[in-house]
């Protein structure tokens, strides 16, 4: 039985993310704060906001307006209540790490000033015992008392302590935006591209494997991104990350090659990390004709790896409630062995890895019958 | 079983676009809501997944097109975009990507019942 499909090809247009990639460096650019101003002016929910507030005669309060000041450690109290035990190993291993320790980057403290005088920590307990500790080592030139040591506090005066518990869960996440995958992914790529900084292995290996994808038209984004609606990008950065250089190549070289028209789905990731591993286990290789008869494969039956990823999603659902009984949670590996399954099936006669078709043996019979028929 | 994309204009004449296993049921239900006959412009028949695949890809390829209600985006395009621009994207779709879709009816409502035969759009299904 010869395979069953063909792969046809589909013209290749020109990729707007390889001029106007926002990784490849940096804007250059720096804005005044009236851009921003500008921005929420412009945004629907901001404007719904500020109806809120005239509607509720809502005003900034500037009582409540914090205030910074250098005041001593020995000022500062710990609210056991609100702040959690020190976790000395996060003192110790994170922020006085000497591979990383900069006193540049110490946060603030915050607090809160009652009306006896007294300063009460509500984040960044670790911060100062830190550096109270580390002037008690004698680690801090000109200072040997920490109780004297200026320090910069964030505060505003109150005796409500409702309000310093509510602070510091959103100090703490609560409230907070946190940093998403792609920001910390450019922050990588940034420092080696244009600081030119190769100092941090981590930061050298994941500009590495950012400019291997790069090299393949495929571009990592931030979700909600407006550049989503361009071919080659993709938003799954922790999957990404997961891969090795040489699985990187793979994979984005055959997205390149024959879906070079579509986003990037991550299950291409999932696929190529699994079938790359497995193959060089069983010490075979991913032949140029296997690539192509994959993709002809996904191209006829799928029409892109979106609607792959539906489809055998399902076909595992079934799978598991009929092998256990009862629906398993989603497996990762199913993807590559999916794949595999189906290209046997379908006529591919390429050597494949024997442990991609034992495990969820079975699988295919629990795609569509549409799918399944559709042999050329 | 054949699935089917469809592409609609609004009694107020905003073109849109959808998926459905029963084109007619769901072109009923477009008459139902707006209280008028509502044409699918065209309807494509095909493979389930093709269909999906290109439905995604006028969802996020033809974005900046979409007709989006604060942060809702809709399945109807922004009102100076019209039927034959929407068309002629999706038809340059299907034959450059391969699709396997083909046109199955024009200027259709429910009232025409269920199109028995299928033109060629030089497609094979």
């Amino acid at each position: 039985m010869a395979f069953s499909f063909t792969y046809g090809q589909v013209i290749r247009k020109p990729n707007p993310m390889v001029t106007i990639n926002p990784l490849a460096r940096g804007s250059n650019k720096t804005v005044g704060l009236q851009d921003r101003v500008d921005t929420l002016g412009k945004s629907a929910a901001w404007k719904k906001t500020i109806k809120d507030w005239v509607n509720q005669g809502m005003t900034f309060d500037m009582s409540r307006f914090p205030k910074v000041a250098m005041r001593k450690l020995g000022d500062l109290d710990i609210d056991e209540d609100i702040q959690r035990a020190l976790d000395e190993k996060h003192c110790a291993n994170k922020i006085a790490n000497p591979t990383v320790f900069d006193p540049a980057l110490l946060s603030v403290c915050y607090c809160i000033l009652n009306s006896s005088g007294k300063f009460i920590s509500i984040d960044t307990q670790h911060t100062v015992s830190t550096v109270a500790a580390l002037i008690e080592a004698g680690l801090v030139p000109g200072h040997t008392d920490w109780r004297e040591f200026e320090f910069p506090f964030h505060y505003i005066e109150t005796d409500n302590l409702a309000f310093a518990r509510k602070a510091f869960g959103i100090r703490n996440g609560k409230g907070q935006k946190r940093q998403s995958q792609y920001m910390q992914l450019r922050t990588s790529v940034y420092v080696v591209r244009i600081d030119k900084d190769l100092n941090d292995p981590e930061d050298v290996e994941l500009e590495e494997k950012v400019a291997t994808a790069e090299k393949h038209e495929c571009f990592p984004i931030d979700e909600n991104s407006t550049l989503s609606k361009h071919p080659g990008t993709f938003t799954n950065i922790s999957t990404f990350k997961s891969l090795n250089v040489d699985e990187i190549e793979m994979a984005c070289s055959w997205h390149n090659r024959y879906f070079h028209y579509e986003n990037v789905h991550v299950s291409l990731f999932f696929i190529f990390r699994e079938v790359c591993r497995q193959f060089k286990s069983a010490k075979l290789k991913i032949t140029p004709k296997l690539q192509e008869e994959l993709a002809a494969l996904v191209q006829n039956l799928f029409g892109n790896l979106s609607q792959f990823q539906e489809s055998v999603t399902a076909a595992h659902r079934q799978w598991t409630e009929k092998r256990y009984g009862y629906q398993a949670n989603w497996d990762d590996d199913a993807y590559a062995c999916a794949l595999i399954q189906l290209y046997q099936h379908f006529g591919g006669k390429e050597k494949v890895a024997p442990s991609l078709t034992d495990q969820f043996d079975g699988l295919i019979e629990f795609f569509d019958e549409d799918i399944m028929s559709l042999a050329a | 079983m054949s699935y089917y994309l469809y592409l609609i204009t609004s009694v107020g004449g905003r073109a849109g676009f959808g998926i459905a296993a029963d084109y007619k049921e769901r072109n009923k239900q477009y008459a139902s809501h707006s209280g008028d006959i509502v044409k699918f412009s065209c309807i494509y028949q095909g493979q389930r997944s093709h269909a999906k695949a290109l439905e995604r890809t006028i969802k996020t390829q033809f974005a900046d097109n979409i007709w989006t209600i604060d942060d809702w985006k809709t399945e109807w395009l922004v009102s100076d975009v019209k039927m034959t621009i929407l068309k002629k994207y999706v038809d340059q779709l299907i034959q450059e990507r391969h699709y396997k879709l083909s046109v199955l009816a024009t200027e259709y409502d429910f009232t025409q019942g269920l199109i028995d035969t299928v033109e060629s759009h030089g497609v094979v299904l």
